[in-house]
């Protein structure tokens, strides 16, 4: 009986779907998304949306009042696996053609399973583990860079500052582990001693026992991977218990938000991050998107997630156009196999290698936190060849601050 | 060696967090010895604590220690018009009941606090929460935080506070006597709903106080409270349900248990890390089940 009644739920939802899209078909293009506008992840989730109006907008406007009119189904996640899976089926079963598929890896994952069995392109806008983009997963695409990159740009630091051994310290969650697994790999091939590894629970408030065993040890480097509640504990904590390593590096995600700097306050600084864009960055128009940014998040900074947000929605875009149908999930499947688009966030063209599939190839960038006229802030220094600011190297003990 | 100083530094650490989990326990294990009622709210009382310090220090620049001021009386009211309007129309309905109540009432708080200040972890900067004593002792360097020393003074003075009222006044009188034998002291001419309404007015004030003290070191977020509302079970029980001295032994035990356990199973094998925190926790509270099913320091008494 539960199964029937499900069955008709289902079906009674698919039909209200296509009958209120069918009303609309012809007025706008509509391109569906997710992300965490509610739950732990909501800050992300704040930026994407700020990144997916931003390109929206222009696109519209570009499109002028007579032209095609692009429209945004957004659908919240709720920073939970079966909330996100529930808001995907609600995209497909709404005859949805391409559906952008937000931020957190454990729940992007699900989410790109089951839109890949679908046969529902869905582009990766910022989740980073490795193997939502590995062979296995049709119809997904990914505009950022998978965790290998993260862990890479942070070693070449380690390299070039002579850093001999690290401690590694990563929750338990998809990316977080993902990242861990590149910077073993990394340091295995780079011949960076590991002298720490450890892995913790989310809910977890007390890492004094872990970082007090790191600081035995004595690492050059201490690695950190975690996302916003956690980043700012662990530097609050390291200073507590006189964690004094060359240089802490933080696996993007909490530690390349503006909210690390705000809550770790000067904790913070000297801690260097991966993170996947920055207003600095060279690419056209990136000045201009970042002025659009911060008036889209109301004066806030923007993070890399709202310049994934805004390129994955040009991405769409352009395959709807390509494919001439914001519906044909074949036609737009095909047309994203063939992008090849500039975006003020990177360039975007979706490529088969190493192991991965239709993965778009870009680097990371790496910032430090330094204070700056009396402020804390993210300062860009990595790629040098990219960027004038040097690395402060090595970390002053907390004690000599 | 490592052993020693990781140990040792264990130890410290574990005493200053089974301070604050002993506050939360105390007034878990009150509630229940006098009206007999589990408050499985407790843990989302200490979240209300949490946001009621992290609103005082957004609106009114209150430092968070200065927001007890403000914050306790606050609480206190809170728990006894909660009683008044809500628990004391179940009196002497059965245990589900109650328990469902309380429940609920927590559920309620923490959807509040939810639609009041969203999902996103909150935090309070202050400077001085990273601030640590360095005590040298045989070579070895001994930190204590010193946050959560004055944490764990003030639940001292608190629980000192709570337990000389008990015995030295005649409001005390009246509570033990209401825990004893209500109708006796129904009989005596003590008001036992009121007795009940301040009691667990005190329950929530020792609950919102540990969350004060709790945020200048970590982020505060609606969903937490079901985590205190664990810990504060496993003291309880561990201690002895409804026993003061209970609650504080079982929040240590249980605070320098969980620390030292993430502190040397590491270095024994490095699977066994911080992830299993919880688990050396509970394996104790078996442990003392088992064993001891009353708590460490808990009587069987027989109810009239």
């Amino acid at each position: 009986m539960k199964k029937i009644g499900a069955v008709v739920g289902v079906s009674l939802l698919a039909a209200i779907g296509v009958a209120s899209l069918g009303s609309a078909q012809n007025a706008t293009l509509k391109i569906g998304a997710i992300t965490t506008l509610t739950g732990r992840l909501a800050e992300f989730g704040r930026q994407q949306k700020a990144g997916f109006t931003v390109a929206i907008n222009e696109l519209n406007a570009k499109a002028g009042s007579k032209g095609q009119q692009f429209e945004l189904l957004l659908e919240d996640s709720a920073s939970d696996v079966n909330k996100g899976l529930a808001a995907a089926e609600k995209l497909v079963n709404g005859n949805v053609g391409v559906i952008l598929n937000e931020y957190s890896s454990s729940i992007v994952k699900a989410q790109a399973q089951y839109l890949s069995r679908q046969k529902v392109p869905n582009i990766i806008v910022s989740a980073s583990d490795e193997s939502i983009t590995k062979p296995g997963f049709d119809y997904v695409y990914r505009i950022n860079p998978p965790t290998d990159e993260y862990a890479k740009v942070l070693f070449q630091i380690f390299t070039d500052t002579g850093i001999k051994s690290m401690a590694i310290l990563a929750g338990n969650g998809a990316f977080e582990k993902s990242v861990q697994a590149s910077a073993l790999e990394q340091a295995k091939l780079k011949n960076v001693e590991v002298v720490g590894n450890q892995v913790y629970d989310k809910g977890l408030t007390d890492f004094r026992p872990i970082l007090n065993g790191f600081k035995a040890r004595n690492p050059d480097a201490v690695f950190l991977v975690g996302y916003q509640e956690d980043s700012v504990a662990v530097m609050r904590q390291a200073k507590e218990v006189g964690l004094n390593p060359k240089l802490f590096a933080g696996g993007a995600a909490g530690f390349a938000l503006p909210e690390f700097i705000t809550g770790s306050g000067s904790a913070s600084e000297y801690v260097v991050t991966a993170t996947a864009w920055v207003p600095e960055l060279k690419t056209p128009g990136n000045k201009n998107l970042y002025i659009k940014l911060v008036n889209a998040l109301g004066g806030s900074e923007p993070t890399y997630h709202a310049a994934q947000g805004y390129a994955a929605v040009l991405v769409a875009a352009d395959a709807i156009k390509r494919a001439g149908s914001a519906t044909d999930r074949e036609a737009i499947n095909k047309a994203l196999l063939s992008t090849d688009l500039q975006t003020s966030y990177a360039k975007i063209k979706f490529e088969n290698f190493e192991g991965y599939k239709n993965q778009n190839r870009v680097s990371m960038v790496a910032e430090q936190v330094q204070k700056i006229g009396g402020r804390l802030q993210f300062v860009p220094i990595y790629p040098r060849s990219l960027f004038d600011a040097k690395l402060l190297f090595p970390t002053p003990a907390w004690d000599k601050r | 060696m490592e052993f020693f100083s990781q140990g040792l530094q264990g130890l410290i650490d574990g005493l200053l967090t089974g301070g604050v989990y002993a506050m939360i326990g105390a007034g878990m294990s009150l509630i229940f010895g006098v009206m007999r009622v589990v408050n499985f709210g407790h843990g989302d009382f200490v979240i209300l604590g949490m946001y009621a310090a992290f609103a005082s220090n957004q609106y009114l620049k209150l430092d968070p220690y200065v927001s007890l001021l403000v914050v306790l009386p606050l609480a206190f009211v809170f728990g006894f018009v909660l009683h008044r309007a809500i628990l004391a129309k179940l009196l002497g309905a059965n245990d589900q009941t109650t328990k469902l109540a309380t429940l609920g009432l927590g559920l309620i708080a923490t959807n509040l606090v939810l639609l009041q200040f969203g999902t996103e972890p909150k935090t309070v900067y202050t400077e001085y929460a990273t601030n640590a004593w360095r005590i040298p002792l045989f070579g070895l360097e001994l930190r204590i935080s010193e946050v959560r020393f004055y944490a764990v003074i003030i639940t001292a003075l608190l629980i000192f506070g709570l337990n000389m009222m008990l015995y030295r006044t005649e409001l005390g009188r009246a509570i033990r006597a209401t825990a004893q034998n209500r109708l006796g002291a129904e009989l005596q001419g003590v008001d036992t709903k009121k007795i009940y309404a301040i009691v667990y007015g005190i329950g929530v004030v020792l609950a919102a106080a540990a969350g004060v003290l709790l945020l200048p070191l970590l982020s505060a977020t609606p969903t937490l409270g079901s985590v205190f509302t664990n810990k504060s079970f496993v003291v309880t029980i561990l201690g002895g349900l409804g026993s003061l001295p209970g609650a504080i032994g079982g929040g240590l035990i249980l605070g320098v248990v969980e620390s030292l356990g993430s502190s040397l199973f590491p270095l024994m094998n490095s699977h066994f890390g911080a992830n299993y925190r919880d688990a050396y926790g509970l394996i104790i509270f078996l442990i003392v089940l088992l064993f001891r099913p009353e708590g460490l320091f808990g009587r069987t008494v027989k109810r009239v």
